[in-house]
């Protein structure tokens, strides 16, 4: 197992990597790493598990290209710009009429490659850490909160397989999806199949003795405290947008957060709860944080020997080549260092 | 430690209580099993224990329940979670987090009980159900009798006096089902549990049982004492009991093994020989051909080869234990998965590339949530909306006989007075059928039915029987996947038996269901030197012996 933090550091440096560039060999690379080291959770996932059922509920695969293809229609038949026309749709068509052109369709497809990214990176930690440990990250003081957050995180995969089962039997009853009218037959039956399973969860936490009002207690001065420590995050993030009120600003949203802080550890204090499994610090979690950091600051920070300006691509007014930078592209391949770490059994 | 006086108890908003007038002891470290029909308010008795009624269902309750020396209803459910562990029918449905570990120490990190002394008890509770190499494993992954387990393991380590279980094994196989009771009784002996337990397969616990609870649907008080002496005023009784009250054997025997002091005079005017009785043959051309069938998922061979005919007018019974592919075989044939080899013919034509509703015109499937096929507003209309389905747009003519076809099938099903009920209002047997119609009312030449007997009581199950009995003579071919052995016992023509994929035995019913012993029935393991297999082949055959 990878430490969580370990593993929030490495989903950080692949968001970080993919909202700054817009340059498709590395969004390419990217997405390339992040499927890698899916395919090697999902493998160790498979041989612990003599069942044969898919561990997610649909192909994460199927769903980028699906986003990418959407993506690239979506932009070529609303954005008219660029210079290598493929065809024309009729002007009198509203909003859809004009050129499609390469380029638009290029531009669509890069956008849907980060759409896809992020959700591929999403999909991995998911894969990877027990909803436990993306739970234990919330705050104490919000235990309740967590307690739900941890159902709804297990309860939106068995609600897609309960969405498959339906569809199934529907069709075999000669059911086909036309018109709107059509997917009730599909959403009655998950709707109150999840009510009636909401209700069963309900009876059970009962039963195993959860209260749901065993949230901290939040005094007055605990509140005047968030309320303060928001408006000091606010104020300071307005004042960084004035002339020379920037370090003021930074100043006052430190405050904020720090008095946040104190006062989710002050309620988190009374709420009962042990946390029981807690995870060590490894030196394997230590090279992926280092990998992760490599990403972030191939990307993120000033390096006089890295080319950053190649990693801003637009493919307006025409088509061109994407730079690559061996170096960045060196750096990416800090992603991959959770495959080596993780092992099938 | 658990006692319950003059308890009565009425839902809100329900006209009839749904327990009247209970009276009952359970002493400590007591097995009790509780039986009754359908709706007799096992339940609804189970859920008084916790303080689950009225805490959580609403409603009123009268009388005194007393657990432990505790009151439920003034102590809530939370100190009584403390004392009394839950198990309810679906593992799955309790779950909270996805890990087996985690899933174990929710309740106690809830308790905020020290981390060490968490840690303590996790250990404890994985070595004692044999979960230790489950331990970091997700929930998803594991079998039905694995996470069956791990329900208990999560109420085991708040280590309660009592364990209450609502039917713990309906959902799996006998093996899994006999590992989970074993487990139970284990606890029970080891750790002086008392257990209270409720089920509608009553064979399989009563051998471990110390008392017996019966309710009925009269909700007049129901009878609780040893099972031998409730066994005589009541009439749901496991096959073995039933043929002793029949023969009127004294002692009544409660197990197989109890049976076997009683028969050895039967055993000597036997011929080893004989086949007592002649089994009817209602078997014509073979229907549903499926030949060399594989089905792989991935790089896994889930369906290897397997070949099977299915006759017209046969109900063919195809046992397995969990995950040798018998669900897969079944949407395999509708079309639901795609086969890498082999084919499926169906009437003489190949189905095996066919449209799915173009099947299921032929071929009728039940899957095993009838859940997921309702949702109409009336029992009536789902068996309309399936014709529609099919029909396409129908005019006044054409709804009119729809609606006959539909009415003259709910008859059949005994569904009539219900026909214009929501359909999730109905008992699970109703609804069971009111499923089966939606999938039958096209009139297909063959069914499949999916563990259709699933939550049913013993009524339940002999009118599912008896249907399938006047579909099989109408020249219905029927193939029927289920773990319940009695059921195959009384309706089977032909079985028989996948394993890891593969047919290992299908023929005459009375030799394939003895080729293993976990799927024998009571009757067969009483007689094995005859081909009995249910308590009227017995009969039967014991009254020709003696004549």
């Amino acid at each position: 197992m990878i430490h969580t933090w370990a593993w929030i550091g490495w989903l950080i440096s692949a968001l970080v990597a993919l909202s700054i560039t817009r340059n498709p060999l590395y969004l390419f690379l990217i997405l390339l790493c992040i499927a890698l080291v899916g395919w090697t959770q999902e493998r160790r996932l498979s041989s612990e598990s003599s069942q044969t059922q898919n561990l997610l509920p649909f192909s994460p695969f199927k769903f980028v290209l699906v986003i990418i293809t959407l993506s690239a229609l979506f932009n070529a038949v609303i954005s008219h710009f660029g210079e290598t026309v493929l065809f024309s749709l009729p002007e009198w068509l509203p909003f859809l009429g004009g050129p499609i052109t390469l380029e638009a369709l290029a531009f669509g497809a890069i956008n849907g490659l980060v759409l896809g990214g992020i959700f591929a990176a999403f999909t991995v930690l998911n894969l990877a850490l027990p909803v436990r440990s993306l739970v234990r990250l919330i705050p104490r003081a919000y235990y309740p909160v967590a307690v739900i957050t941890s159902i709804a995180i297990t309860f939106i995969p068995n609600a897609t397989r309960q969405f498959h089962h339906i569809r199934e039997a529907q069709a075999i009853r000669g059911h086909r999806v036309r018109g709107l009218r059509g997917w009730l037959p599909l959403i009655m039956p998950l709707l109150v199949g999840g009510l009636e399973r909401a209700l069963g969860l309900a009876e059970a936490m009962t039963a195993r003795g959860f209260a749901s009002s065993e949230g901290g207690n939040q005094t007055s001065q605990t509140r005047l405290g968030m309320v303060l420590g928001l408006l000091m995050l606010f104020g300071g993030w307005l004042l960084r947008l004035i002339e020379g009120g920037q370090l003021l600003g930074i100043g006052l949203m430190i405050l904020g957060i720090t008095l946040i802080a104190a006062m989710l550890w002050s309620i988190g204090r009374s709420v009962p709860r042990t946390n029981y499994n807690q995870e060590i610090w490894r030196f394997r979690d230590f090279l992926v944080l280092i990998g992760s950091m490599g990403v972030i600051s191939a990307f993120l920070l000033p390096i006089p020997w890295i080319d950053q300006s190649i990693l801003h691509y637009n493919p307006y007014p025409i088509l061109n080549l994407p730079g690559f930078d061996p170096l960045i592209g060196a750096a990416t391949m800090g992603l991959l260092i959770p495959i080596f770490i993780i092992k099938p059994k | 430690m658990i006692s319950f006086q003059n308890v009565s108890f009425s839902y809100p908003d329900s006209e009839r209580p749904a327990i009247q007038n209970i009276n009952l002891e359970v002493a400590p470290g007591t097995l009790a099993l509780v039986i009754g029909e359908s709706g007799s308010g096992k339940s609804t008795l189970l859920r008084c224990v916790n303080g689950l009624v009225p805490h959580f269902s609403g409603g009123s309750l009268q009388g005194n329940v007393r657990v432990n020396g505790l009151d439920p209803v003034q102590a809530t459910p939370k100190v009584m979670s403390r004392h009394v562990g839950f198990i309810f029918q679906d593992p799955e449905a309790q779950f909270v987090v996805d890990r087996v570990e985690d899933e174990i120490a929710f309740a106690l990190e809830n308790f905020a009980l020290p981390a060490e002394e968490i840690r303590m008890r996790v250990a404890e509770v994985l070595d004692l159900l044999s979960l230790k190499a489950l331990r970091y494993r997700r929930l998803e992954t594991l079998s039905g009798g694995e996470r069956q387990r791990v329900a208990m393991a999560t109420a085991l380590v708040m280590r309660p006096e009592v364990l209450v279980l609502d039917e713990p094994t309906s959902q799996l196989d006998p093996k899994s089902a006999h590992d989970v009771l074993e487990t139970l009784v284990r606890l029970n002996r080891t750790l002086d549990l008392t257990v209270l337990l409720a089920e509608h397969r009553i064979e399989r616990v009563l051998p471990f049982a110390d008392q017996l609870i019966a309710l009925n649907v009269e909700g007049n008080g129901g009878i609780s004492g040893p099972p031998r002496q409730v066994f005589t005023q009541t009439d749901i009784t496991p096959p073995v009991v039933t043929l002793g009250k029949e023969l009127g054997w004294q002692p009544l025997p409660m197990t197989v093994e109890e049976g076997r002091k009683f028969i050895p005079d039967i055993e000597s005017r036997t011929p080893k020989s004989e086949t007592i009785p002649t089994p009817v043959s209602h078997k014509g051309e073979p229907f549903l051909q499926i030949h060399d069938l594989e089905v792989r998922y991935g790089n896994q061979i889930i369906l290897d080869r397997v070949n099977l005919d299915l006759l017209q007018g046969e109900i063919l019974v195809l046992m397995g234990p969990n995950g040798a592919g018998k669900t897969t075989l079944l949407r395999t044939i509708v079309g639901l998965l795609q086969p890498a080899k082999g084919k499926v013919i169906a009437g003489g034509v190949d189905i095996s590339n066919k449209r799915m509703d173009e099947i299921c015109r032929a071929v009728g499937y039940l899957p095993q949530d009838p859940n997921a096929l309702l949702f109409a507003d009336s029992a009536l209309e789902e068996l309309m909306i399936t014709l529609r389905n099919h029909a396409g747009k129908m005019d006044a003519a054409g709804e009119q006989e729809a609606d006959r076809t539909a009415r003259a099938l709910l008859e059949r099903l005994e569904l009539i007075n219900q026909a214009d009920d929501y359909p999730r209002d109905l008992s699970v047997g109703q609804r069971q059928r009111v499923a089966l119609g939606a999938i039958t009312v096209t009139k297909p030449k063959t069914l499949l039915l999916d563990e259709p007997t699933r939550g049913l009581d013993y009524g339940a199950k002999q009118s599912l029987a008896q249907l399938l009995r006047g579909w099989r003579d109408e020249g219905m071919a029927i193939l029927l996947v289920t773990h319940d052995v009695e059921l195959a016992a009384e309706v089977a023509d032909r079985a028989a038996i996948l394993k890891q994929g593969k047919i290992s035995s299908c023929g005459d019913p009375s030799r394939v269901m003895r080729s293993s012993v976990r799927f024998t029935p009571q009757i067969a393991r009483l007689f094995p030197y005859t081909d009995w297999l249910t308590v009227q082949d017995a009969l039967i055959g014991i009254r020709q012996i003696f004549s």
